[in-house]
């Protein structure tokens, strides 16, 4: 491993002499922040690499950083200048927007708030990957009760123990989409409230303290339990596709079209099996998040 | 500023005092499972420490365990014990269970190490002239050590109680009820007030906690070790802590 980032290293100084060499614009370091899972800190990681890769220097002190009730004042006021974000939760939750499940629709109207949120945001390309809310039960209970979508969960809510994201009592994608879309009370069933896409949310599915989980559609949980992702039947989910989100003064700094084509052409290979791949990597396999993010790279030509 | 009027909106708001999941409920799941952590704590820790104090064997050990106690973090012994616990129950010993051996494990150490070092710090002019007198050594700890010793005890079991009363908080993050729900929900929904509201409540309780049982221990100080006109006074021997 050692040596790995060794060569890396290396990689990135030649890259950088490289750069110097050929000019280009100024390239001051670019302060990095995500939020705390890991799927959300390997694609901050990823355009920290890419960036590095160019010559940028990044400050990677906010990746990991914290709910977006952290991160979203730290983009504000300029603590950080990037920071990759599900722009559909990132609409609905962050910024009191409506998600719809039409990404494009998503991103303007999300770029329309933020032009006016820190002196002005810059919502750059947003990945094919979607990562979706989603409610998961184990086999047997998906076998029990027939259950192949959330409107199957309607009839039986009350035989079912549930775990549902900590917002979702006032969060309308969540428990207002469950009453008014499928007539899931959550005032009455028997509920906990653990946070989303969490491993105390995946443990309490797979120890049985609860039957309905709600988990990232990406989790790799998922996969290696061999659960039941449920279909969001009446496509009451908001499309979560991630985009870095960047603030105008520090694009106001580089070379704008360089620094965008940088982010966009790593955002574009990002599709859905590969963030569920770069997610398990880091939390089933207990790779460390630099070499999941190098090795990706790697492999689609990014850096040498 | 609005996260003080926030906050008082929401502490004042009669929706959040009545019902389920409002502060009264939360105030008796806290109180209920840290009575009920402090119980085990004090049953396990109190005979532990009394025993070491009076035959003066088993410290070093003891300092260990206590060390060792403090020095692990509640999110952490959550975090290992949980696994064997829900083995137990699956609602309980993923929700409750992992809380109560967490504040179990921090509240050992203050009221063994207090328990140990009272009786250790009785004047041993007082214990001699018991034992002279002939008294056997159950009476020597009961009618003696004990009664000298009892507000350095006290002190322990309140410096437990109220680190109990704060980690019962974490015990929201895995689902477990408490004034905590209100720190993490309030996190999660973006609800300043519900969040400063929370800590109020918490910081209020633990002050209330650390109040209750000082008032305790002044009240526990043998008649006959008070000096005249003052409640309490330094007893000779015993270091206050």
């Amino acid at each position: 491993m050692r040596m790995i980032r060794t060569l890396a290293l290396g990689a990135s100084l030649l890259v950088l002499f490289g750069a110097c060499t050929t000019g280009g614009g100024s390239k001051p370091t670019v302060k990095i922040g995500s939020v705390g899972f890991d799927e959300a800190r390997v694609v901050a990681e990823i355009y920290a690499q890419a960036l590095e890769a160019d010559g940028y220097t990044v400050d990677r002190a906010g990746i990991g950083l914290g709910a977006r009730k952290v991160l979203l004042p730290a983009l504000e006021s300029g603590q950080i200048d990037l920071q990759p974000e599900y722009i559909g939760s990132g609409l609905a939750s962050g910024y009191g927007g409506t998600s719809t499940n039409d990404p494009a629709k998503n991103k303007a109207d999300l770029q329309a708030i933020l032009d006016t949120k820190g002196g002005g945001i810059t919502v750059l390309d947003y990945t094919p990957a979607q990562d979706t809310n989603a409610l998961v039960v184990r086999k047997e209970t998906a076998d029990q009760y027939n259950l192949k979508t959330w409107g199957d969960l309607a009839a039986v809510q009350g035989d079912l123990k549930w775990a549902l994201a900590t917002d979702c009592p006032t969060n309308p994608l969540c428990a207002g989409a469950l009453k008014d879309d499928y007539g899931i009370d959550t005032a009455t069933i028997d509920l906990t409230l653990l946070d989303a896409c969490s491993t105390p949310m995946a443990d309490a599915l797979l120890q049985g303290t609860v039957d309905v989980a709600e988990l990232c559609s990406t989790g790799p949980e998922i996969i290696v339990n061999n659960w039941v992702r449920l279909e969001d039947d009446k496509g009451t989910q908001p499309a979560d596709n991630i985009a870095p989100l960047v603030r105008n003064d520090y694009l106001a700094k580089v070379d704008k079209a360089a620094f965008e084509k940088i982010l966009n052409d790593v955002s574009a290979k990002i599709d859905t099996p590969t963030l569920a791949q770069l997610y398990y990597d880091v939390a089933i396999g207990n790779k460390d998040i630099k070499d999941v993010a190098s090795a990706w790279l790697k492999a689609n030509g990014f850096v040498q | 500023m609005t996260l003080v009027s926030d906050t008082l909106t929401w502490l004042t708001d009669p929706a959040n005092w009545t019902g389920p999941g409002a502060i009264p409920q939360r105030l008796i799941e806290h109180l209920g499972l840290s009575a009920i952590a402090l119980a085990v704590a004090l049953v396990i820790a109190l005979p532990a420490g009394l025993a070491i104090g009076h035959t003066r064997r088993g410290s070093a050990l003891a300092a260990v365990l206590a060390n060792i106690g403090r020095s692990v973090p509640s999110l952490a012994v959550i975090g290992i014990v949980l696994p064997l616990t829900v083995m137990i129950d699956p609602q309980l010993g993923f929700k409750v269970y992992p809380t109560l051996v967490a504040m179990v494990v921090l509240a050992i150490p203050p009221i063994l190490v207090n328990a140990e070092a009272g009786v250790v710090g009785v004047d041993p002019d007082l214990t001699e002239a018991a034992r002279g007198t002939g008294m056997r050594e159950v009476q020597v700890l009961a009618g003696i050590e004990i009664p000298v010793s009892l507000p350095v005890i006290v002190a322990g079991v309140r410096s437990g109680a109220t680190q109990i009363v704060a980690t019962m908080t974490l015990g929201a993050i895995f689902g477990g009820g408490g004034l905590g729900r209100y720190l993490v929900e309030g996190i999660a929904q973006n609800d300043d007030g519900k969040i400063f509201g929370g800590v109020v409540l918490v910081a209020a309780l633990a002050l209330a906690t650390e109040a209750a049982f000082a008032r305790l221990q002044r009240a526990l100080v043998s008649p006959g070790l008070r000096a005249p006109g003052g409640d309490t006074a330094p007893v000779p021997g015993i270091a206050e802590t």
